[in-house]
C-alpha cells in the first residue's frame, strides 16, 4: 500500500467521514475548504494522527500550510521527513 | 445545532473612540482608578440615556437573566451592566499602564492549577466574557509558563489590551482566528510545548458547523465546542476558569471545573455535549452570583 493510499484510509477511518471512501478521495484535491471538505478543527485531529501512524510531527503554521495542501503534498511532506 | 453559514453577529468594535479611549487613558496616569472610575458615572449614563444602540446590545442577555423586568427596570439594569463592562476596561487598562501591582488576585485554587500544568500536556483554560478576564489574566504570572491566548480583532476595534500600552514583554501571545486553519495549528503547537491556551467559550468563531445548541438562561444558544475537541485531540486537560470583579482593582478568580475529555470522539458536536453542558451550566451558575458580570452584547440566542 502506498502511503497516499494508507492516508486516505486513515482519514477516512479516524476522522470518521461518513459521506466518502477512501478510493474517492482525489490525490491533489484541496484537503479543506472545497475538496475533502475538511475544516480547522478537523486539522487538529490531522496534526495528531500524523504524528501517531507516521511519527512525523507538523510543527507550526508554515509547515502545515505545505503539508496540509492536499494528499499528495502531506504525502510527500510525509516522505521527507522520514527520509531525514 | 449545524450549519454551513458563517456565523459571527457580535463585533469586538468598541462603541467608543479613539479619542474617548485616550482620555481615559489618560485620566488613569493622573488620578488612577479613581479619577477614572468618577468620570466613568458620567460617561454610562449619556450612552444609556442617548444611544438606543446600547440599550438593545444590553437587552439580549438581561432579558433572559431577568425576564420578569419592566422597562424602568431594564434601564437600570442596562446602566449597572454598562457600568461594569466600562469598570472592567478601565482596570485592564490600570493593569497595562501601571502594572499588575495595582490590581488583587484572590485565587484559591493556585495549587491545584499549578498540578495541572505540571502534567506536562499544556492547559486550556475555558473562559468566559465575564468579570475582567484579562486584567486577571495578567495576574497570573506564578504561572511561569507562557498563556496564548485567542483572540479575534476587528478593523477599528480601538482598545488596547492590557499587554498593548508598554513595550514591556508580557508572557502572553495572541493566536488569531482568522488565521491559517483558524489558528489551530499553533493552538496544538502550544499545548505540545506545555503552554497554557486561553480560549473564550461563549462566543461563536467561524461558522455554525462548529457549534453545538445549549439550554442557556431558559432558551437554547449556540456555544463553540472547539476546546473540547481541541483538548480531545491534544490529550490537554480543560481548566475552566471564570474570573470576577469583587471591588475596585480587585478580583477573584474560581477554578470551577476540570473536565478531561477522551480521545477519539469523531467529529460531530454531539459527542462533545455532556463537556460543553457542564461548561454551560457552570456559566449559568456564575450569571446567578454576579450578573451584571457578564459581557455579551449580542444575541447569542439567536440559533437560525
Amino acid at each position: 500500500m502506498n502511503i497516499n493510499e494508507e492516508l486516505k484510509k486513515i482519514i477516512v477511518k479516524d476522522l470518521f467521514l461518513e459521506d466518502i471512501t477512501w478510493d474517492q478521495i482525489e490525490d491533489d484535491a484541496p484537503l479543506f475548504g472545497d475538496g475533502l471538505g475538511l475544516d480547522s478543527l478537523d486539522a487538529v485531529e490531522l496534526v495528531v494522527i500524523i504524528q501517531k501512524y507516521f511519527n512525523v510531527e507538523i510543527k507550526d503554521m508554515d509547515e502545515g500550510r505545505i503539508a496540509f495542501q492536499s494528499i499528495s503534498s502531506l504525502a510527500s511532506f510525509i516522505k521527507e521527513r522520514q527520509s531525514t | 445545532m449545524t450549519g454551513k453559514k458563517e456565523h459571527r453577529q457580535w463585533t469586538s468594535r468598541s462603541i467608543g473612540s479613539t479619542f474617548q479611549h485616550n482620555i481615559f487613558y489618560m485620566l488613569i496616569r493622573i488620578g488612577g482608578w479613581r479619577l477614572a472610575y468618577l468620570i466613568l458615572h458620567f460617561v454610562v449614563p449619556y450612552y444609556i440615556l442617548f444611544r438606543p444602540s446600547v440599550r438593545e446590545r444590553c437587552s439580549y442577555y438581561l432579558s433572559h437573566r431577568f425576564p420578569e423586568e419592566n422597562s424602568f427596570q431594564r434601564l437600570i439594569s442596562s446602566y449597572r451592566l454598562s457600568l461594569e463592562l466600562g469598570k472592567v476596561l478601565i482596570d485592564r487598562a490600570i493593569v497595562g499602564i501601571l502594572g499588575t501591582d495595582k490590581i488583587s488576585l484572590s485565587f484559591k485554587d493556585k495549587e491545584r492549577l499549578l498540578n495541572l500544568i505540571s502534567e506536562g500536556k499544556g492547559v486550556i483554560f475555558l473562559m468566559a466574557h465575564v468579570g475582567g478576564w484579562q486584567a486577571t489574566l495578567a495576574a497570573l504570572h506564578f504561572l511561569k509558563i507562557h498563556v496564548n491566548m485567542v483572540i479575534h480583532r476587528e478593523e477599528g476595534d480601538v482598545e488596547r489590551h492590557f499587554f498593548e500600552h508598554q513595550s514591556k514583554q508580557w508572557p502572553y501571545r495572541i493566536i488569531d482566528p482568522d488565521g491559517f486553519l483558524g489558528g489551530t495549528l499553533e493552538m496544538i503547537d502550544v499545548l505540545k510545548k506545555g503552554e497554557a491556551l486561553c480560549i473564550m467559550g461563549d462566543r461563536l468563531l467561524g461558522n455554525l458547523k462548529n457549534s453545538i445548541s445549549l439550554r442557556f438562561l431558559g432558551e437554547d444558544a449556540l456555544f463553540p465546542f472547539s476546546a473540547m475537541k481541541i483538548a480531545s485531540a491534544s490529550g490537554a486537560p480543560v481548566a475552566i476558569l471564570l474570573p470576577y470583579k469583587r471591588g475596585a482593582t480587585e478580583f477573584g478568580l474560581d477554578l470551577a471545573k476540570i473536565i478531561r475529555v477522551p480521545a477519539g470522539l469523531g467529529r460531530s458536536g454531539d459527542h462533545f455535549l455532556p463537556y460543553m453542558k457542564e461548561y454551560v451550566q457552570t456559566l449559568e451558575d456564575f450569571t446567578m452570583e454576579y450578573p451584571f458580570q457578564f459581557f455579551n452584547f449580542y444575541d447569542m440566542w439567536k440559533t437560525f
